[in-house]
């Protein structure tokens, strides 16, 4: 495995409003490597986007941010930079595409410039190059006629074909890091399926690391290496994605891809939810946080904290943080 | 709106609690005048002194507060109905009907709105209207002359809203032109609207002294500052105060209900908490922390 580009260590983000304080993420890890794909998984609200983007600087407008841990990138704890030189930071070594391609481009300008004008920042290319590399970056992305769309604007084109203009900018700066923030979600089912083959793709071809966040959990078998599994900001599970999708050890896992629904399944009880709903986390309380929902609490659950403890002995490490599971099913462990 | 930016709404809250109460606040009556106290300097009788006819000063900065304070509220909610009734019918109808009346709000727009009042008060000022106050005639030239602004307000917004896809569901859900229009567009333009008024108070405020400054708004002797601000003036060197007072008075309610304005546009954006209050919430945060590390440990 090679060495992380972006590796968060025992991240904690605090936000503040005038009402509420919020533990958003609670001491979390996670690296990605070149050439690998992080899927990140949770619920709204989980923390996954605040966990990937928050060091980044991509934070809520109004609210009071307050972030420990390390997060290194490019060599450095991008924690500790100036605003200037994490901005320098985004868009160069980070690109990021979002979730609505509708609203993340300026729909007063055409598609082209808006490429070409992050090509010539970040790339260092002339106009005329610019120009050039736009039009083969949306080829690339897979939209057709590309020279007629770079003079498009954004409501000329489809939610897809918008998101493939995206996935084409976030690329313009040739970035080391892509993170994609629930990149399919508002698109159709067949487009989807599209655009995770292209982000595989490109990923492949460039070897650049991709951080997918996600509640999807068809896009993480599809394209992710390695699965983190976020419950209300703390981390419950992470493995490779065959270990974390086929043998699940935390009961929210396990729960979580009982809740999907499978086609196959013929009768109307083949899907599973989990009863409750995620804690509060303006309130710091000890032990498990999914304990209030599991059906394998016992009383330790709720004042002992579960530590990641490596389950598998693959290369990656298949770490859960559920010693109740553990013990119960023998589970080895080792630490 | 933290902390500070309240305290400099004072000056407005007090303008309207003493234009409502001005009656049981005016010690004297505004127009009496005292030919043994002419130009006297503030006494216990005469708090802030008196005028060139002996009036109580103190009285007539009060009285001028309910004079402006009525002028005003007529005023603004006349140009804030008619605008937003002709702006946003213009915005909802479209077509033919909104182009003669956006017409219009062109022209109202590009004339200087105290030159339509002045206008429109020399109009005013001819026989056959002899039978209206110069107090209402003031009033309704403002009116005439303000409205126009809410007009194109309202009108943007509506035809902004009427884009919006709920506008199409409700359609879709059978929702009546006057439905749509009370329950969905409406609310916005208000909101606008309103907050644009809470600024624009201060200028109609000024507008209504520069109008009785020239002569042309409220006739003497009913207490008005612009007013007071004309008759100070043949004494501005020996008697200062008799300009500064009334001066001072529209200075602070005037900045008083921009900055109000301010303050309402402001509001909707969240601000972050920052300062010792955000000392306060880390210190607290820590604290739950240590409490719960500590509740962990014991296990």
């Amino acid at each position: 495995m090679n060495a992380p580009v972006y590796a968060v260590e025992n991240l904690v983000i605090d936000l503040y409003t005038p009402s509420v304080s919020v533990r958003a993420v609670d001491g979390a890890s996670f690296h990605v490597s070149p050439g690998e794909t992080l899927a990140i998984v949770g619920e709204s609200g989980s923390g996954k986007t605040v966990m990937t983007l928050g060091p980044l600087g991509l934070m809520p407008e109004g609210v009071a941010v307050d972030l420990r841990g390390t997060a290194r990138a490019d060599g450095r704890d991008i924690l500790t930079l100036s605003p200037s030189e994490l901005s320098a930071l985004r868009g160069g070594f980070f690109g990021v595409i979002f979730q609505d391609p509708m609203s993340a481009l300026n729909p007063m300008l055409k598609i082209g410039p808006q490429l070409a004008s992050q090509a010539q920042k970040y790339a260092g290319l002339s106009a005329e190059a610019a120009r050039k590399e736009a039009v083969s970056l949306l080829a690339r992305s897979g939209i057709p006629d590309p020279e007629d769309r770079y003079d498009r604007y954004p409501h000329e084109l489809s939610g897809g074909m918008l998101q493939r203009a995206m996935i084409a900018l976030a690329l313009a700066a040739r970035p080391r890091v892509l993170i994609a923030d629930e990149p399919t979600t508002a698109l159709d089912a067949t487009v989807q399926a599209q655009i995770l083959a292209l982000i595989r793709t490109i990923q492949k071809e460039d070897g650049i690391a991709v951080v997918l966040i996600t509640h999807d959990i068809g896009a993480v078998s599809v394209l992710a290496d390695r699965v983190i599994v976020l419950y209300a900001g703390q981390i419950a599970e992470e493995g490779t994605a065959i270990q974390v999708l086929t043998a699940p050890v935390h009961p929210y896992t396990r729960g979580l891809l009982a809740s999907v629904p499978d086609f196959r399944s013929e009768s109307a009880t083949g899907t599973k939810e989990i009863p409750g709903i995620p804690p509060n986390q303006a309130q710091l309380m000890p032990g498990c946080r999914f304990a209030d929902r599991c059906d394998m609490v016992q009383a330790t659950c709720h004042s002992h904290r579960p530590r990641l403890q490596t389950v598998g002995l693959g290369d990656v490490p298949h770490r859960v943080a559920c010693p109740v599971v553990i013990a119960a099913e023998g589970i080895v462990t080792h630490d | 709106m933290k902390n500070w930016p309240w305290l400099i709404l004072t000056p407005a809250i007090i303008f309207v609690l003493i234009g409502l109460f001005a009656p049981f606040l005016m010690t004297h009556d505004p127009t009496v005048q005292d030919y043994k106290a002419i130009l006297s300097p503030a006494s216990w009788s005469h708090w802030l002194g008196t005028d060139y006819l002996g009036r109580d000063m103190y009285s007539r900065i009060i009285g001028g507060a309910r004079t402006s304070l009525v002028a005003m509220v007529f005023v603004l909610l006349a140009a804030l109905v008619i605008g937003v009734v002709i702006g946003s019918f213009a915005g909802y109808v479209g077509g033919r009907t909104e182009l003669v009346l956006i017409s219009i709000i062109d022209i109202a727009l590009a004339l200087p709105s105290l030159i339509i009042a002045l206008a429109l008060i020399g109009v005013f000022s001819g026989a056959s209207w002899s039978w209206m106050s110069d107090y209402w005639k003031m009033i309704i030239a403002l009116t005439l002359a303000w409205w126009a602004n809410y007009a194109r307000m309202s009108r943007a917004v509506v035809v902004a809203e009427l884009q919006q896809p709920y506008i199409e569901a409700a359609r879709v859900m059978g929702a009546s032109h006057m439905w749509i229009f009370t329950k969905h567009i409406l609310p916005h333009v208000l909101g606008l609207v309103v907050v644009y008024a809470s600024a624009d108070a201060g200028a109609l405020v000024l507008a209504i002294a520069t109008l009785s400054f020239l002569g042309l708004g409220v006739a003497p002797p009913t207490p008005e500052w612009g007013q007071m601000l004309v008759d100070g003036m043949s004494y501005i060197e020996e008697f200062p105060s008799l300009v500064i007072i009334p001066g001072l008075a529209l200075t602070a309610v005037v900045v008083s209900f921009n900055l109000l304005g301010e303050a309402f546009a402001l509001q909707k954006v969240p601000k972050a908490v920052r300062g010792g209050l955000l000392r306060r919430k880390k210190a607290t945060r820590a604290a739950e922390e240590t409490a719960r590390a500590a509740t962990e440990a014991k296990v």
